[in-house]
């Protein structure tokens, strides 16, 4: 089981590999979605042997995966599937037509599969000081990615996002040193020590008071690599600017990964402090990054920042979700989780294609998508219905889910509130994507107009493109109509793992 | 878990350096000058690197002493040498011009910090008499004044430094705090540090060719 463990981790690796090895866009590509795909069904095979009840442990719980842990890595492997079959065809155009020289494409796969890897790996670490080392190394690993196209704007995105993030995950670091701190009446000679199932065991030894300060210092620290308001300024510039598929696994994948960290920590806090502190601290900063999101998204403006917004304002609701707490709640919460990130990462991916179309990132430049490019404009059109709650979609069921979550806890003003603010992201999301996916082509043809012909060099690479979609979708539907049994189960033992 | 007590020898010298490394942090504030923020990093990362000594020996921690040669290696020598030769040799940077609050703003906002700092820490969290109870205020007073000079100063070197100062401060309160910390893990942020100011270096080169000054400031393109 241990060797299990270790292969999901390094499988993306292969992109990397296949890059270093001097292979071109596609085929490096390919390596990593095969890599991806091997991560995702090492994971699922893991998910069923954990149903048993015992959690993978190893190496004095450097390595510990339980049903949580199982769940997360299922998403983040699924995403950088998904982000892996968009590079095929996006990375591919964009190495065609000289808009990538050969060694941004052997640096972007390099990065691409290490930065995977790292998320991947800190899924399954029980130890929090390592969890803080690879969390902060797939900050360093996906700086790279943002900065990749060398621009002015892309190198200071690039920066804002190293910088902001760092200084956050070390803020986190000076939580974890006070999670340590409060355990101190517990032998804390081992590396045992500071892994999170020995601290939530021996929860009822720990100082309350460092604790709290531990749990705040965390949520604001990992918040930071979350997105949530007041810490997100970075994530629309880096979402803007990364490549697409890039954008897809920032935020679908490292969000996720960051917000896997503040529920570790929430689950100790929970054990020591009970649901008030907590589900305060989560409740502020979840409905700050709701609103702060929501009314950004209704400016009109760069469509790849409308989705990062949108990203803020998700991150939001599972953090609402988190505070409102109860078996519902974190069942919302993590089936928040999973629904966003197929519906985020099948709009990033669109984005993609309409770049390399339009040659533009305004939405006001795009128009008659439906009409040029019906299958991405369909894709586009459906996913955003998907993001923004709309049924049959996944996405739909996880809302409605923490809402009634917000109700069974009594007071309707926070759910109320949340409805709200869903309705004025749905406003400002749809008005922007309305205008791209109807009409006809942009009238003056300015600089953005599209493309004539294919900006792939041929059918088959354009035929790619439509994969990811298509599979994203998909699932997202089914998880709309039907949970299935297994995911069930996964789903209701993690939210008892959080408390 | 053991605890140093403020009254011991080694506790009295953890006490003295970590006051010391709070003014090298705030001497690092004061200034105007790129190559005086380099110097004030490099000496506070020596007194950094005095004190895991002084814990090593109270602890009797082979560990212990591996991180203070690897501060003393790693951030007293070579970031500092590599942040001269490679940002501000190349770069033919001097004064530092864009910061957002003069120096004497920024020192009373530092000194404000550093109260803050006492007040949150020092009553609940810590039993008194130990040497943590000293130093723990001051190493959350020094990652305070490093956030502080990121917030002021507009230039990417100087957020840079910031961030290293930030760094040091969380481990003077680990090595006081937790000095038992699992040293792989140690080992490790050292590595994270290393690769991120290579990263670092990268982008403040990469963006100071392509702006005729890289400061933050002047990045206008992007709002958040």
């Amino acid at each position: 089981m241990t060797a299990l463990g270790i292969i999901i981790a390094l499988a993306p690796l292969t992109g990397s590999a296949a890059a270093l090895a001097g292979a071109r866009a596609r085929f490096s590509a390919l390596a990593l979605a095969a890599g991806a795909a091997a991560a995702l069904g090492g994971t699922i095979t893991l998910l069923v042997m954990l149903s048993g009840g015992r959690p993978l442990e190893g190496w004095d719980g450097f390595l510990y995966a339980d049903s949580l842990s199982g769940f997360f890595l299922m998403t983040v492997s699924g995403v950088t599937l998904l982000a892996a079959l968009g590079s095929v065809s996006y990375i591919g155009a964009q190495e065609d037509n000289g808009e990538l020289s050969s060694f941004q494409v052997k640096l972007y796969f390099t990065f691409f599969g290490a930065f995977a890897a790292l998320m991947l790996a800190s899924l399954e670490s029980g130890n929090l000081g390592l969890l803080f080392v690879l969390i902060e190394a797939s900050t360093l690993v996906s700086a790279a990615l943002v900065g990749l196209e060398g621009r002015a704007r892309s190198l200071e995105a690039a920066w804002k996002y190293v910088i902001i993030s760092s200084l956050g995950v070390t803020i986190a670091l000076a939580g974890t040193l006070f999670l340590f701190y409060s355990a101190s009446t517990l032998h804390t000679g081992s590396n045992l020590a500071l892994t999170w199932p020995y601290l939530l065991k021996h929860a009822a030894a720990l100082t309350p008071q460092s604790l709290r300060l531990a749990f705040l210092l965390a949520t604001v620290g990992y918040g930071t690599k979350v997105g949530l308001a007041p810490m997100h300024t970075w994530l629309p510039d880096a979402h803007s600017e990364a490549p697409s598929p890039a954008s897809a696994m920032l935020s679908a994948a490292l969000l996720n990964t960051g917000m896997y960290a503040i529920i570790r920590f929430l689950a100790i806090a929970h054990a020591r402090l009970g649901g008030t502190y907590p589900r305060a601290v989560l409740l502020s900063f979840g409905f700050a990054s709701i609103v702060i999101g929501a009314l950004l998204m209704v400016r009109k403006g760069n469509f790849k920042r409308l989705f990062a917004y949108s990203s803020v304002e998700h991150m939001g609701i599972i953090a609402v979700a988190l505070g409102f707490g109860g078996a519902l709640g974190l069942y919302g919460a993590l089936l928040q989780v999973l629904t966003h990130a197929l519906a985020k990462a099948v709009l990033f991916l669109t984005s993609g294609d309409v770049s390399l179309r339009y040659k533009t990132r305004e939405a006001g430049d795009v128009s008659g998508l439906l009409a040029a490019v019906p299958v991405t404009g369909g894709a586009l059109l459906l996913g955003s219905f998907a993001v923004l709650g709309s049924p049959p979609f996944g996405v739909f069921l996880s809302e409605l889910t923490i809402v009634r979550a917000g109700f069974a806890r009594g007071s309707p003003v926070f759910p109320l509130l949340l409805l709200a603010l869903l309705g004025v992201a749905f406003f400002g999301f749809a008005r922007t994507i309305t205008g791209m996916v109807t009409g006809g082509p942009p009238r003056p043809a300015p600089a953005a107009a599209p493309v004539p012909g294919s900006p792939y060099r041929d059918r088959a690479t354009a035929a790619v493109t439509v994969v990811p979609l298509v599979l994203g979708l998909t699932v997202l539907l089914v998880l709309g109509l039907w949970i299935p049994a297994g995911l069930d189960t996964v789903l209701a033992h993690s939210a008892t793992v959080i408390g | 878990m053991q605890y140093l007590s403020a009254s011991s020898t080694a506790g009295v010298l953890l006490d003295l350096a970590g006051a010391a490394i709070l003014l090298l942090a705030f001497a690092c504030l004061a200034s105007k000058l790129f190559n005086r923020y380099v110097v004030y990093y490099g000496a506070q990362s020596w007194v950094l690197s005095f004190a895991a000594g002084t814990s090593a020996a109270a602890f009797h921690s082979t560990e212990l002493w591996i991180l203070a040669g690897l501060t003393l290696a790693i951030k007293g020598t070579a970031i500092p040498v590599a942040a001269r030769r490679v940002l501000m040799a190349r770069l033919a940077l001097r004064r530092d011009a864009a910061m957002s609050a003069g120096l004497s703003t920024s020192l009373v906002a530092g000194g404000a910090l550093t109260a803050f700092a006492y007040l949150v820490t020092r009553p609940v969290l810590l039993p008194h008499g130990t040497a943590a109870a000293a130093v723990v205020p001051l190493s959350t007073a020094v990652i305070l004044l490093g956030a502080l000079t990121m917030v002021l100063r507009r230039h990417t070197v100087a957020q840079l430094i910031g961030w290293l100062i930030v760094e040091n401060g969380v481990f003077l309160g680990a090595i006081t705090l937790v000095a038992t910390f699992p040293f792989i893990v140690e080992a490790a942020i050292f590595l994270d540090i290393v690769a991120g100011v290579l990263i670092m270096i990268v982008f403040v080169s990469g963006l100071t060719r392509q702006l005729a000054q890289a400061s933050a400031g002047e990045l206008k393109e992007l709002r958040g």
